[in-house]
């Protein structure tokens, strides 16, 4: 028999037990469509100035990587980073920076049949989501198992890796943490630029070079998706003034000074050799700094 | 051994309400909105997605989501507003809000009642701004919702 002392430590313990178990189960069932509108009421107090008036949907490196290769970019082995100790990034932006610049790898690799490379990518980018906090992401419907049972199958991978996207930014989203995402869309867009042009470099392709151009027409986006999450880490300050100094060539650059770009041109633009050079020349700099850990 | 039996129990209930109350806090259950999301793009490659919060207020708002394309790529576009408590009206431009003129691509204005998902399979386009008209409701300061929209191409 439980004595009177005991018998009120396991009344409480039931009492606070049903309670949280009443409270949680209240919570936790999505609401059906119809009857949504009555269980959203927020408890947040400052409801009336948390959301910002404007706010960005960044693309993914597979979708740079699947139009560089719809240009007709072809692969070239050793251009992507060599970086093979993901440990040496300390820093969350440098270790965001380079998961982008593994990611756009990545899809570089898959995208080229290079189902070694892509492992390995596929590998680096885990360890890296792992330092992050966000390695569950790839256990998330089997995603890293799927990817390995279905190397040398190029489609097959694409989705995967896209899936990959999926809960990615829903993980992100769900922790509060969209900063993250554009930091590593940078890193992913400067690498797949980086990469584009070396290959531009060695064969020239008219296609490939209107490509980068219209790459360079999103780089406004990141910055002020940069800038829509500054205030949640101070090192992103100096992310958004390397992005800009891209932006600033960029803007000077003659091409683009007689053919804006504008919301109403449906002209594709593309680059002089000198442009280029100019351009790459600056990327080149990021880059370093990027896979550098800088 | 009995006082570290109800120490667990207390401790794992603590965990489980903590979680539900986080997942809760805004209303939105975003995975299962991905799903709905995701199974309408069909066979269009996901490429992202964005969560946002709306807050219903005693003013009109405007809220704009900056969705940079690519000419030459098809996009679909696909919206859940299942956890939106009053209607909110989704136009599509490929001008953002600040442009002296411009035209929806898209809307949702004239959408037949109740229903909460819209599929959009956009034009060749350069640009797309995503814009949610917010009406005014001063019946209760707190009402807010979330809205999603997933973007595919192929």
């Amino acid at each position: 028999m439980f004595s009177n002392k005991k018998l009120l430590v396991v009344k409480t313990t039931l009492f606070i037990a049903s309670t949280m178990l009443f409270v949680a189960c209240g919570n936790g069932e999505a609401p059906k469509e119809d009857t949504a509108a009555k269980a959203v009421v927020t408890e947040d107090s400052t409801a009336s100035n948390d959301v910002p008036e404007t706010s960005y949907s960044l693309p993914s490196p597979l979708q740079i990587a699947s139009i560089f290769k719809k240009s007709g970019m072809k692969y070239k082995a050793d251009l992507t980073s060599q970086m093979k100790d993901p440990a040496k990034y300390s820093t969350n932006l440098s270790k965001a920076l380079n998961l982008g610049v593994f990611s756009a790898d990545l899809s570089y690799c898959v995208l080229n049949k290079q189902s070694q490379e892509a492992m390995r990518y596929m590998k680096l980018c885990r360890s890296l989501a792992d330092n992050l906090g966000m390695g569950s992401v790839f256990d998330e419907s089997n995603l890293s198992k799927r990817f390995e049972k279905n190397l040398g199958n190029e489609d097959s991978l694409a989705y995967i890796i896209a899936e990959l996207q999926m809960v990615t930014d829903m993980y992100l989203d769900e922790n509060d943490q969209q900063q993250i995402t554009s930091i590593v869309f940078a890193g992913a867009w400067t690498e797949s630029m980086y990469v584009g042009s070396k290959v531009y470099e060695k064969g020239k392709e008219k296609g490939l070079n209107t490509k980068l151009a219209e790459q360079m027409n999103i780089l406004g986006s990141i910055v002020n998706a940069l800038k829509a999450v500054e205030k949640k880490d101070a090192a992103i300050g100096g992310l958004i003034a390397d992005m800009k100094s891209v932006k600033d060539i960029y803007d000077e650059l003659p091409s683009v000074k007689n053919n804006p770009q504008g919301e109403d041109s449906d002209k594709p633009m593309s680059f002089t050799e000198d442009e280029i050079v100019k351009l790459t020349k600056k990327i080149d700099e990021l880059r370093t700094k990027f896979i550098n850990g800088l | 051994m009995k006082k570290i039996l109800f120490a667990g129990l207390i401790a794992s209930l603590v965990v489980t309400y903590g979680f539900t109350t986080i997942q809760s806090m805004d209303n939105c259950d975003k995975k299962a909105l991905t799903e709905k999301c995701k199974k309408k793009l069909e066979d269009f490659k996901y490429d992202s997605q964005k969560f946002s919060k709306i807050n219903f207020l005693e003013r009109d708002q405007k809220l704009e989501v900056e969705v940079p394309v690519f000419v030459g790529e098809k996009y679909r576009m696909v919206f859940n507003t299942s956890y939106l408590p009053k209607n909110v009206v989704i136009s599509v431009y490929t001008k953002s809000k600040d442009a002296k003129k411009r035209e929806a691509i898209y809307s949702t204005k004239d959408a037949i009642d109740g229903i909460k998902e819209f599929v959009f399979d956009a034009p060749h386009v350069r640009n797309m701004y995503v814009d949610y008209d917010i009406p005014i409701d001063s019946s209760n300061p707190k009402l807010s919702g979330c809205v999603i929209f997933m973007i595919g191409y192929k």
